[in-house]
């Protein structure tokens, strides 16, 4: 399964409706994102995703720590 | 009587005719958000209660439950059409009680059911995308408890956004200017993973209260007390220690993983926009406590304002800055931070000297929500009712001078979330003195107003009466 958001081949399903058969999520182990098959198409369909939301590499990278991660307190 | 729960508040939202069901099967995407935005659009704003979702047979999800001015007046126990600015007053009354600490009681209905190992998040939550490019499914009025690492008679009770990644897996915001960032901090200083528990679904002072800005020091458990006017009960958690309302729907437990982070986001947020997706910090979910009904999945829709999250930080976020800034000045008499969580703050004072109007602009910059979130700073004078936006504007068009009553304060601490900033966390605030010229300033040319003839109160009570008679 191809992850809507980064494009990334590895997504896979991990959960389905507790009612058998409405409908199933999917999740990408690289950007997190999580689907359920039910969406709307311009949610699920990578090629429909809109282009300001998808997530690449060069973007990945740029994302800023929030909180900052602080310095390891000395032992004294 | 105090509410108990959330349960207790939907029934009497019910009885007031502000309660919603929505029998019908309904999808959790678009239907739960488009139907809970409609609410909060619609003249009276009802709480909806979706008593039938796809796929989850044993489930429901309330919205918009503090979503108007009636509803927040019930959440009060006060006559659902009491004015903003008396439920304002009233809080500030309610304040004064501050601590009434909660009780802990061990027999807890959020501990009907107890699960440690074999658990998804999926399948105990109804969960769903709030608005279609979020970047997953969101917990939006959780309320998250935590302690100090370095003093643990300090617990803070917050509302953080949290995204379900996986089965066991939360990511969680927390923005630098929050309590929990102090904790997260010193936490990872040490390398150690910070104990929470996230309430869900609770009695309506919970949420009320997490979102309010104390300060650091302050309980948030004890000023629930204090706004229901009865302690609220809570029960330990699993792990930690923590105090978690015993009256929960359901209580997640965990652990934030010190000095990692993780892709989260984006999410819509009160702004009316998506946030960025950032690196943030996750919390391994160990064990979940809930009761044994039908689960009732309390969650929070956000979009062009106003939507719920608009009334449900407005007042308490006033009360708060008002009290803090009232303790050094006196002559402050109203507070108005309700406009996209205080980005537009308003307030009214007496002024005691030329130029105090920047004086107090600067106090409310230094109060723990002033320091972020608010951008335009409004002054005006004691006569000018800072919740009657007609006065407010009123006194700009005739008391304000551009070139003398205003100042611009550049690069300082803004709110990650306003999308107007070119550096996200740093931006440009703004204090309009639209306060009239007190000594030794150059009085006003025409500085005269008009005087209101003393019999209009009277008049205007006498007017209704007449026009209400058939």
């Amino acid at each position: 399964m191809i992850c809507p958001r980064c494009d990334d081949a590895t997504a896979f399903q991990f959960f389905e409706s507790p009612e058998k058969g409405a409908w199933e999520l999917y999740r990408c182990p690289r950007c997190f994102f999580v689907w359920r098959s039910t969406e709307e198409e311009e949610v699920i369909r990578p090629d429909l995703y809109d282009p300001d939301f998808k997530l690449n590499d060069e973007r990945i990278r740029q994302m800023s720590d929030k909180p900052p991660i602080p310095p390891l307190r000395r032992q004294k | 009587m105090a509410y108990n729960s959330l349960r207790d508040f939907l029934r009497r939202l019910e009885e007031e005719g502000q309660l919603l069901r929505i029998k019908e099967e309904v999808s959790l995407e678009p239907d739960v958000r488009t139907i809970a935005c409609a609410a909060t659009k619609s003249a009276t704003g009802p709480a909806i209660l979706f008593e039938k979702l796809r796929g989850y047979p044993d489930k429901q999800i309330a919205m918009n439950v503090h979503g108007s001015w009636a509803n927040h007046a019930l959440s009060l126990e006060m006559p659902k059409h009491t004015p903003v600015k008396a439920q304002f007053f009233e809080i500030l009354r309610r304040w004064d009680r501050y601590p009434l600490k909660p009780k802990r009681i061990t027999n807890a209905p959020v501990k009907q059911v107890i699960l440690k190992d074999d658990f998804s998040l999926f399948k105990e939550l109804p969960l769903f995308r709030v608005n279609p490019m979020d970047g997953g499914f969101y917990l939006s009025k959780a309320c998250v408890a935590a302690r100090d690492p370095e003093d643990p008679s300090n617990q803070n009770v917050g509302m953080y956004r949290m995204q379900v990644k996986d089965h066991k897996r939360l990511g969680i915001q927390i923005s630098a200017q929050h309590d929990l960032a102090i904790f997260l901090r010193k936490a990872e200083e040490i390398n150690q993973p910070l104990r929470v528990a996230v309430s869900i679904s609770n009695d309506p002072s919970v949420p009320f209260v997490a979102v309010s800005p104390l300060k650091y020091n302050e309980d948030e458990y004890s000023m629930m007390g204090a706004i229901r006017g009865e302690a609220l009960e809570t029960v330990a958690s699993e792990h930690g220690d923590l105090d978690v309302p015993a009256h929960a729907e359901i209580v997640i437990e965990g652990a934030i993983t010190p000095r990692k982070r993780f892709i989260e986001g984006p999410f819509a947020e009160y702004p009316g926009s998506y946030s960025t997706s950032m690196m943030q910090v996750e919390i391994e979910v160990d064990t979940i406590t809930r009761r044994r009904d039908t689960l009732i999945f309390e969650n929070l829709y956000t979009g062009e304002p106003w939507t719920e999250i608009d009334y449900l930080q407005g007042l308490n976020t006033c009360a708060t800055i008002y009290k803090q800034m009232k303790a050094d000045f006196a002559e402050v008499e109203a507070v108005n931070a309700m406009y996209t969580h205080g980005y537009c703050t308003i307030i009214s004072a007496k002024m005691r000297f030329g130029g105090f109007a920047k004086t107090l602009g600067c106090r409310l910059l230094s109060t723990p929500h002033g320091v972020t979130y608010p951008k335009i700073i409004i002054i005006v004078d004691e006569d000018v009712d800072p919740f009657d936006l007609n006065q407010v504007i009123w006194a700009m068009t005739v008391r304000f001078r551009p070139e003398r009553d205003l100042v611009i304060i550049p690069n300082a601490p803004a709110s990650t979330l306003d999308p107007a900033h070119l550096v996200r966390g740093l931006g440009t605030k703004i204090i309009i003195d639209a306060a009239r010229p007190a000594y030794p300033d150059i009085p006003l040319s025409d500085a005269a107003s008009v005087v209101i003839p003393t019999g209009v109160p009277f008049w205007i009570e006498e007017i209704q009466k007449r026009m209400a008679k058939p």
